[in-house]
């Protein structure tokens, strides 16, 4: 996350957005900084999604040059710069594990421990960012098992909703709604985050 | 279509990048009508699905990819082919009107310098008249102010050696305040010198101002407010450092011989 305040807060997308501008500029260092910021966060993403260490930062190295390609194209309005990070990781990777499918199937991917677990101090270090996380957390907790279960498989094995329907022995209509009403929450946790955060809904 | 909560159903699909199969279409159609609900919970349900993101344990990466990442960046934009490209028909045509408009304006060039130096000797020629003019102003002024006084008084002063043929006339007027030295036949001096102008008033030399000559060794110079011209006795004209001095130093170039 980010290593000076909550990704959802009103300093964080400021910060990470004048980074981007510089990106713009073609300035390396703020792509460095971006990715000293972010990178670990991305890869453990990426590393659940793909359970592969070479993949995970192949798709670390595409995320990023496509922030260096791409950095005017970020819409601040649409959400903090982490997101459109973590979206445009989570998009590259479900890609690429849909592309090896039926070889590697959703449970079969095991966590690669040839990378380094970040610690807490690496990616969060400060209040605010451990707040945020704990913020999704508790949102997400709170989340019924079958709504949170139908979230997971799609987010991270990247299955659509008749695999769902497939894998959890649930009618495809139970399915859906499971994943409106699990975003639902979701949304109402952020908005009421950026909220408190100066952000408004 | 209006909106509805199958809408929102497939926003939800969409926002997490599952395939909505049949319904695309539909959903398609849907947004492209105009639902500003589902416009928002598009992008709102995708916000909301990056907290999932918080389950995945972050990973340090290898040191060694950072600088692996940052050196695969693409630079500006590569320098030219090693052949060159055939230049097309029409980058020949473009050549061949650069060369004629490069000529046209060398040409016009000149025709620009011939003209600046045409009006710099015009203006050179107006400044000169323009000075003349202003002198002749002068003289007229004077004679306005001092010469058409009715208490004018007027003294012939003449060269001493260094420069014997140096001649002037000094007019006053007491009601005035006012002298006019009007000189000819004056030495240039260096740019450290100027000729200054005395006034003898009980036997003791006043400073009554600074002046130069022109090139041709005239001079004009008017004195105002000038303290004893009621007991001035007679003046003269010394060379003394720019600026003047309050006591005569140099050399006496212009005397007066006043009247018996």
């Amino acid at each position: 996350m980010c290593s000076r305040s909550s990704p959802m807060s009103s300093e964080s997308p400021e910060t990470d957005r004048a980074l981007v501008a510089r990106i713009e500029s073609r300035d390396t260092d703020a792509l460095a900084l971006l990715y000293d910021r972010h990178s670990a966060r991305l890869l453990g993403l990426a590393q659940r999604i793909l359970g592969d260490t070479g993949e995970a930062e192949e798709i670390l190295q595409e995320v990023f040059l496509y922030v260096w390609r791409a950095a005017a194209t970020f819409d601040s309005s649409r959400g903090p710069v982490l997101a459109w990070l973590l979206v445009a990781t989570r998009s590259r990777a479900i890609d690429r594990l849909r592309s090896r499918r039926p070889s590697v199937r959703a449970g079969g991917r095991g966590q690669n421990a040839a990378l380094d677990p970040a610690s807490g101090e690496d990616v969060e270090a400060d209040a605010a960012s451990r707040e945020w996380e704990a913020r999704c957390r508790e949102a997400i907790g709170q989340l019924p098992q079958d709504q949170r279960r139908a979230l997971e498989l799609a987010y991270f094995e990247g299955l659509t909703h008749q695999e769902i329907a497939e894998a959890t022995s649930s009618p495809l209509g139970t399915v859906k709604t499971r994943v409106r009403l699990g975003l639902m929450k979701l949304r109402e946790s952020v908005r009421s985050y950026r909220k408190s955060e100066g952000h408004g809904a | 279509m209006a909106h509805n909560e199958r809408f929102e159903e497939l926003a939800a699909l969409q926002a997490l990048g599952m395939p909505l199969g049949g319904e695309a279409p539909d959903f398609a159609r849907h947004l492209d009508e105009g639902c500003p609900v589902c416009e928002e919970l598009l992008a709102d349900f995708r916000l909301a699905a990056t907290t999932l993101s918080v389950e995945a344990p972050p990973r340090r990466p290898r040191p060694e990819l950072r600088g692996r990442i940052l050196a695969s960046l693409p630079g500006p934009a590569a320098a030219p082919a090693v052949r060159p490209a055939p230049v097309p028909r029409t980058a020949w045509w473009l050549a061949a009107a650069a060369a004629i408009l490069f000529v046209f304006i060398l040409w016009d060039d000149a025709r620009v310098r011939r003209q600046r130096e045409e009006l710099r000797s015009q203006t050179a020629q107006l400044s000169g008249e323009l000075a003349r003019a202003q002198a002749e102003t002068a003289r007229r002024d004077l004679r306005v102010r001092v010469l058409e006084s009715d208490d004018v008084k007027v003294l012939y002063l003449g060269g001493k050696d260094p420069q014997p043929g140096a001649r002037a006339k000094v007019f006053w007027s007491e009601k005035a305040k006012t002298g006019v030295i009007l000189a000819g036949n004056l030495a240039p001096l260096p740019p450290g010198k100027q000729y200054e102008l005395w006034v003898f008033a009980e036997g003791k030399p006043v400073a009554a101002g600074v002046f130069d000559a022109d090139s041709s060794g005239r001079a004009l110079f008017e004195s105002k407010n000038l303290p004893g011209l009621a007991s001035a006795q007679n003046f003269a004209v010394t060379i003394e450092p720019r600026g003047g001095v309050p006591q005569p130093t140099g050399p006496v170039v212009l005397v007066g011989t006043p009247a018996a």
